[in-house]
């Protein structure tokens, strides 16, 4: 257990991060606002915003010398390529494994309260939860839609459900727990199931003979290439959303390590763009060429 | 020259695929950024293959990277 979950040290810091920033709320409020209509107004705002910056500032700098005093500063830089292990009755099982577990038993008692509790009181006019999933299903349906061709109910919903999984792995990394992306071993899953997509829609669509003659299409040198060309597709797949992920992950573990007992809501800024912003964009990325991949398979080419 | 040295010169040398992934999405975004000005009402297009585009580029300097992460982790042992 001592290895998915992040040193105590990490753990202050996330939360003295969070009341650093309900300190700031706090202090915003606290400081007394003219009118708007008031004779020196923006004077007046002015000040606020600069006390409020150096109420963060000496917040910080107070937070950064308790935690040194207490020792909780040192940290070593401990990132590997791949995962730590541990032990699960008796069976070794790398901690990225069993942190994708818990966000699919997360996710799975969502979507068990949602069709419970939310489905069943859904009204002609969405409003609320109801206009976000209509909102979220409808996009990927329009993409599903204009990859693919025609309405494919099947490969929106694999791939919502492979959206949810993902950015349900982003938030775990929020908490400072490694998430499961930065496993070489999902991502070459989750590509390996595009990779037999296509090829499952391919032949369904144009039968073995016409998925073994599109690679013969313009010519019959070009076959090799595009055999090699298709047989990268996993892998180029896997290493892109991998290399991404790790990337980030590396990034904001060295501002922590260099920080030392001063990391306290500084990553955070940083983390808005490698947490949360880059990891999305990444797998819109995924999705979209998974999609891509998949209607490139199945579309009549000109003969 | 030891061989943790040799390896971090490797390591640095795979990196050098980042430069020319810069270079390609710079021209990518330059080019889109001409193309909005030019026509401003294709915005949502634009973005979207500029994206895609951006990610294929981008993959160059990630295989790179990947591939120095690799040559440190496993190689260094």
């Amino acid at each position: 257990m001592q290895f998915i979950m992040p040193s105590a040290g990490k753990w202050i810091a996330i939360a003295l991060s969070l009341l650093l920033g309900v300190g700031a709320l706090v202090l915003r409020a606290r400081i007394s606002q003219l009118e708007h209509t008031d004779e020196g107004y923006r004077a007046a705002k002015k000040k606020r915003n600069l006390l409020m910056m150096a109420g963060v500032l000496l917040l910080w700098l107070c937070s950064g010398l308790i935690l040194s005093s207490f020792g909780l500063g040192e940290r070593e830089f401990t990132v590997s390529i791949s995962p730590a292990r541990m032990d699960l009755f008796g069976l070794s099982v790398s901690s990225t494994v069993f942190v994708s577990w818990i966000v699919i038993a997360a996710l799975t008692l969502i979507t068990a309260i949602i069709r419970i509790f939310v489905i069943p009181r859904f009204q002609e006019t969405p409003r609320g939860i109801q206009l976000v999933l209509e909102t979220a299903v409808g996009a990927i349906n329009d993409l599903a839609k204009e990859k693919y061709g025609q309405k494919n109910e099947g490969l929106a919903s694999y791939f919502f459900a492979l959206a949810a999984l993902f950015i349900g792995s982003a938030i775990v990394e929020l908490f400072g727990v490694r998430p499961p992306t930065t496993d070489l071993s999902m991502t070459f899953t989750y590509a390996l199931v595009t990779f037999v997509l296509i090829n499952v829609y391919g032949i369904r669509k144009k039968g073995v003979t016409g998925r073994l003659q599109s690679f013969v299409k313009p010519n019959a040198i070009i076959a090799p290439f595009k055999l090699l060309s298709d047989l990268a597709i996993p892998i180029s797949l896997a290493c892109r959303l991998f290399g991404n992920m790790l990337g980030g992950m590396v990034v904001i573990e060295l501002v922590y390590y260099a920080l030392g007992a001063y990391s306290v809501g500084m990553p955070a800024v940083l983390g808005l763009y490698f947490n949360a912003f880059h990891p999305l964009i990444q797998f819109f990325i995924f999705i979209n060429l998974s999609l891509t991949f998949i209607g490139e398979a199945v579309e009549e080419q000109m003969a | 020259m030891t061989d943790i040295g040799l390896i971090a010169i490797g390591a640095g040398l795979a990196v050098l695929t980042g430069a020319g992934a810069g270079l390609g999405m710079g021209i990518a975004t330059g080019k889109a950024v001409e193309a909005v000005a030019r026509q401003p009402e294709a915005n949502g297009k634009i973005n979207a293959l500029l994206l895609l585009g951006l990610a294929l580029t981008e993959s160059t300097a990630i295989y790179g990277f990947v591939t120095a992460l690799v040559m440190i982790f496993t190689m260094g042992k």
